[in-house]
């Protein structure tokens, strides 16, 4: 038996060592360990074994079993081993040959500087709030301190619109005046209705389409600002400088500065024009900035006690401060596009770029 | 506002740089857009013409011989308005003209030219170049030019915003920059009108329109051109000299900022002047020339018989000063802001004068401006200013009176200002303190500052003089519950804005005002919004749809040369309809201005490339971009129906249905449409309604648990009509599966042709089935698909295929 063994084993090694891939190796389990394979069938002839040698033989076959059973998993990873290597070995591929991809969409400019905006204004605290672009006169101007005939209505050439629609029940503009519908010319009207809306403090941000009789190099028709609104006990002038100070920066960069000077909006009193630092010549001073290394970025101000007073705030308790800024303005500046045109031709090359 | 330094240094004489001047203003609010060198340099002097012949062969060229008062030069010249005797700008060999040409000998046709006689273009002075700039006969011969004009000048284009029409003049210019100095104005001395009777009449009908008017009577003026400096200065400030009278009241103008109008009092009938209304219809012709039909809302000044000037405006031609006027009736006058507005706006004039008067002037002023006017006048045109004045002022303006508290300038400013800061800076803005103490003062307003009313625009005064870089920067503090958070709305946005982007899709923005003929061309019975005052047609009207918009965009893009387009838009449509968001109440929204979101496709779905590509996209291409949309913002039983949609074609036209509701439209163009916009008729388009979309979104999901049990896959394939839709198949194929073990159905094959017969398509379907609380056995996944088998049978008569 002890030969037999011996037999076996040598046998299996052969054919193990001929294995050349897992089909071999299987078919050499089966042979000696299958169901009656023939290393199987010395555990079930352990029967015809005297009782005397049955612990030695039954040894002798388990260790059989066992060495057997190293071989095989032995085969296996040469096996493995040999297969991994000629994988590797494999013809190389043409890696630059282009990947399978999909061509991906570009935002708007535009729409990516507004997004911005808001996100910034979020981490400052301002909430997003809507209001119509085709809006009543007396959102536009009245309430805003521009009454009919007043000198600062040429500062925003205007589109009205032919239609009359008649006020819906309980809304404010009375007069003939009051109702004529206009695009709006700035998103400020938004101040006057969220302020009529809620009481103080307010602390909001107004995206979205403007329109003025405007269209030069420098000019479109139709144009983006986001308005920034803030009123609560206790602002001043050094919390406009912060914030506008905290947005330049957020959007142009850390190294950009910030410049106020006075200026003129019915709206705001005290009233500043904003400048940052040119982002493209670093302040320095080039051909677009005229070589003073400001551009002017948008108007600002504290809000006009009259227009608190109008909505129906206590101007001697709440202060605030407000800014309207051209977004279309920022975008080109931040991409370094040098022709407005560019922003609503909607050339693929042009966005593809961005 | 054209200001000349020199002026403005004769006014208040600092002794800043000009860029120094420019920098303080504009920081002070006064922004210098731009600045002017006026200078002709060296070289150009003025010479006599001695004699003057034609240049032979030539139709235009004289050969001259000019005394510069050194010697005498030929120098050849083109221009024909001049003789023998003129004195002429001669540029000499070597100068350099502000335009930048170089002077050099030359030879013109063959005769010596040494330098050149100059128009005032060629000298950089104007845009006049209709001849030789003719200068008086008794100026001195070599005289630098600059000399004689009283030239180097810079100019300064200051931007006067409308609540300082105070600035609007060289003195008010100079009152800022004296505040701003500590520098004292030096404002022209004149002669008090005294109280003899003059001899012409005023009545002042109007006088809520016409709150002052001031009349002052000149004679024995001698009307002829100003002395070239007093030109100069004129143009220099853009303003064109005319005649010494006219020259006169213009500098008054520039130099004290109140408009000033003189009549030949002997044109005027009865030698009166009446301000008031113009009867409605009533004619009258203005200084330019043209003929204006007033209305009764125009403030006319008016002679015995006849308007004569629109007040506060432009004067008439009736009474205009001629050469052969010699007494003068000079106006000033104030005239109600609004009142000038409507005349201005209404005749389509904008004036020095009607510039000013819009903005509100002085009362104060205007009887400064008479007399310095009239004396201007004695001074230029020579004659006399009689004594005395005619005043039509019933009701004087009292004094502003404003209240300053210097904790509430600092409370606005965010710094510590001490009140004696506060006082010093109203003080150098001419305020008077009147009462009060350190902690509340009265200040009186000077007249010409009407914008001071208020405590606060004090305030904003204090805080110009002491510069805007004085306020400290400070940070908002943002109290807890504040922050916003993020919106699910714009969480949402933004998984729809990544997905557009996966998809391939350029963002595109449009002008919400469009041609009326694209809105047509859509929908033929559109009703839209119109804008009454647009630039051009093609801006027309208010867009009520986002795809004529993207339509040109293709076309725009087409037309360059691009093939495969993809492009998307989302925006507001404005509908002339109630806004059904904001009804009603002090808050309403005028019209409705729901937003959408549009598609557009044309051309490949890819580029041909090396592992395949270039095939057209088609409709099921945009419908997956509009489903892949729909999952991203996590909307869930959406659903495709055709529908009847105009602007599309009938085999596709189709609604996007989300809870059973119509969100949007898709589908291809119709070839007629796709016509009119130019674009491929394989154009497909999608609109869906934005609102729609987020009222149906999930920005977060909720965590299901992972299924604890293995999934049984099994394949069915059918042989079905080829006219039942895939969704019927798998409405039934869903209806048979009462125990909910049907996990996933993927179509994953469609197929017509042989060997499937004539009228039928074979559909085959994935099915992924597993229960929740066992492991399934072969048996039951075996009955499900057998009751699936039967019921697709009996209900759409599909039959198993093979």
């Amino acid at each position: 038996m002890i030969e037999q063994i011996d037999n076996l084993l040598s046998q299996a090694r052969t054919d193990l060592a001929a294995a050349a891939d897992e089909q071999h190796v299987e078919a050499a389990r089966v042979k000696y360990l299958g169901k009656s394979g023939s290393l199987s069938s010395l555990r079930k002839g352990m029967g015809a074994v005297p009782p005397a040698e049955r612990p030695k033989m039954g040894k002798l076959v388990t260790d059989a079993i066992a060495q057997f059973e190293a071989l095989l998993d032995q085969t296996r990873s040469t096996l493995a081993q040999r297969a991994l290597e000629k994988d590797l070995q494999r013809e190389k591929l043409d890696v630059t040959l282009p990947g399978r991809t999909r061509r991906r969409g570009h935002r708007h400019p535009v729409s990516r500087a507004l997004d911005d905006l808001i996100e910034i204004f979020a981490r400052l605290g301002f909430h997003v709030a809507d209001g119509p672009e085709i809006e009543w006169d007396l959102y536009n101007f009245e309430k805003l301190g521009i009454p009919a005939d007043h000198p600062a209505r040429d500062m925003q050439d205007t589109f009205y619109l032919t239609t009359r629609i008649p006020p819906p029940p309980g809304s404010p503009p009375t007069t003939g005046a009051q109702q004529q519908l206009l695009l709006r010319t700035h998103t400020s009207p938004v101040q006057a209705r969220t302020m009529l809306a809620q009481p103080p403090p307010v602390r909001i941000i107004a995206p979205g389409k403007v329109y003025r009789v405007d269209s030069d190099v420098t000019h479109t028709p139709m144009f983006h600002q986001v308005e920034c609104l803030h009123v609560e006990k206790g602002l001043s002038m050094a919390h406009l400088r912060g914030t506008l100070d905290a947005f330049a920066k957020a959007f142009f960069g850390p190294e950009i500065k910030t410049r106020l000077r006075p200026s003129y909006f019915p709206f705001t009193e005290p009233s500043a024009e904003v400048d940052v630092s040119h982002p493209l010549c670093g302040g320095k001073g080039c051909k677009i900035c005229k070589g003073t290394g400001w551009l002017e970025v948008l108007g600002s101000g504290m809000v006009n006690p009259d227009v608190l007073a109008g909505v129906g705030y206590d101007p001697e308790q709440f202060t605030g401060y407000a800014f309207g800024v051209g977004i279309d303005r920022l975008a080109m500046l931040r991409h370094g596009i040098d022709d407005l045109r560019l922003l609503f031709e909607n050339d693929v090359r042009f966005l593809e770029q961005l | 506002m054209r200001i000349s330094l020199r002026w403005l240094r004769e006014l208040c004489p600092v002794s800043l740089s000009d860029d120094e001047i420019a920098r303080r203003l504009t920081l002070a609010g006064l922004e210098v857009e731009g600045r002017e060198s006026r200078s002709i340099g060296s070289g150009v002097v003025a010479a006599r013409v001695v004699s003057r012949t034609p240049v032979e062969g030539s139709d235009h060229l004289s050969v001259c011989q000019v005394d510069d008062g050194k010697g005498t030069h030929q120098v050849v010249c083109g221009a024909q308005n001049y003789a023998a005797g003129d004195v002429v700008p001669l540029a000499q060999p070597g100068a350099t003209l502000p335009n930048g040409l170089q002077i050099k000998k030359a030879k013109l046709r063959g005769v010596e030219s040494n330098g050149m006689l100059c128009s005032q273009r060629e000298l950089g002075l104007s845009d006049d170049h209709a001849g030789l700039m003719i200068l008086p006969r008794d100026s001195r011969l070599g005289a630098p030019l600059d000399e004689l004009l009283g030239l180097p000048d810079t100019v300064f284009e200051i931007n006067v915003t409308p609540n300082r029409p105070d600035a609007l003049s060289h003195l008010g210019i100079a009152r800022e920059l004296s505040a701003l100095t500590g520098v004292p104005v030096r404002i022209p001395r004149t002669q008090p009108a005294g109280d003899a009777k003059v001899p012409a009449h005023v009545h002042d009908e109007d006088p809520a329109r016409c709150p002052r008017y001031l009349a002052r009577v000149i004679e024995g003026v001698k009307v002829g051109p100003s002395p070239l400096p007093i030109q100069e200065r004129l143009r220099s400030c853009g303003v064109r000299p005319i005649s010494n009278v006219v020259d006169a009241t213009n500098l008054a103008l520039l130099e004290l900022g109140h408009p000033l109008h003189g009549f030949d009092l002997d044109r005027l009938a009865g030698e009166k002047i009446i301000v008031r209304r113009a009867a409605e219809g009533e004619t009258m012709t203005t200084l330019d020339g043209k003929e204006r039909k007033l209305t009764a809302d125009d403030l006319v000044i008016a002679d015995a018989e006849k308007p004569v000037a629109l007040a506060g405006v432009m004067g008439g031609q009736t009474s205009e000063v001629s050469a052969s006027t010699t007494r003068i009736l000079l106006e000033s006058a104030m005239f109600e802001a609004k009142g000038i507005r409507r005349t201005a706006r209404r005749h389509g004039l904008h004036t020095e004068a009607s510039h000013r008067f819009e903005r509100g002037m002085d009362e104060k002023t205007a009887a400064l401006a008479a007399d310095r006017g009239a004396e201007l006048i004695a001074q230029l045109a020579g004659g006399r200013v009689l004594p005395g004045a005619i005043d039509r002022y019933p009701a004087p303006l009292p004094q502003t009176q404003v209240w300053v508290r210097p904790a509430r300038v600092s409370a606005l400013l965010g710094s510590e200002v001490p009140a004696r800061e506060v006082e010093q800076l109203l003080g150098a803005l001419q305020l008077e303190p009147l009462d009060g103490n350190p902690e509340r003062r009265l200040w009186g307003v000077p007249s010409w500052r009407r914008d001071l009313t208020r405590e606060i625009d004090c305030i904003e005064e204090v805080a110009r003089l002491r510069g805007y870089d004085a306020i400290p920067i400070e940070t908002p503090k943002a109290g807890v519950g504040e922050t916003a958070a993020i919106l699910p709305q714009a969480r949402v946005k933004s998984a729809a804005r990544a997905s557009l982007e996966a998809g391939g899709f350029d963002e595109v923005l449009n002008y919400s005002f469009l041609p009326e003929r694209d809105l047509l061309a859509l929908d033929p019975a559109a009703q839209f919004l119109r804008v009454a005052n647009p630039l051009t047609v093609e801006q027309g009207v208010m867009r009520t749809s986002l795809w004529p918009g993207l339509l040109r965009n293709l076309g725009h893009n087409l037309s360059r040369g691009l093939r495969d387009l993809r492009l998307y838009e989302l925006g507001r449509i404005y509908l002339p309809a109630p806004d059904p968001r904001h009804p009603d109440g002090p808050l309403a929204w005028p019209v409705w201005e729901p937003d959408h979101l549009a598609l557009a496709t044309t051309g490949r779905r890819a580029p041909k490339g090396w592992t395949g590509g270039g095939e057209a996209s088609d409709f099921y291409d945009l419908k997956g971009a509009v489903e892949e949309l729909c999952e991203a913002m996590g909307i869930a039983g959406v659903r495709f129906a055709p529908a009847q949609v105009p602007p599309l074609h009938p085999a596709s036209a189709s609604e996007i249905l989300v809870a059973g509701r119509r969100a949007g439209v898709l589908g291809q163009l119709h070839p007629t449409a796709a016509a009119h916009f130019e674009v491929p008729p394989q154009t497909f388009v999608a609109e869906l309604n934005w609102q729609a979309l987020l009222g149906a979104a999930t920005a977060l999901h909720g965590f299901h648990g992972l299924p604890k049990f293995p999934a049984v896959a099994r394949d069915l394939a059918f042989v079905v009509a080829a006219a039942v839709p895939a969704e019927k198949m798998l409405e039934e194929i869903r209806a048979a599966d009462a125990g909910k073990l049907l996990e996933q159905v993927t179509l994953f094959d469609v197929y017509r042709g042989a060997p499937v017969p004539e009228g039928k398509k074979s559909m085959a379907f994935g099915l992924s089935l597993r229960a929740t609380d066992r492991t399934l056995t072969d048996g039951e996944a075996d009955a499900l698909c057998a009751g699936i088998r039967d019921r697709l049978k009996s209900a759409l008569g599909a039959e198993i295929r093979g």
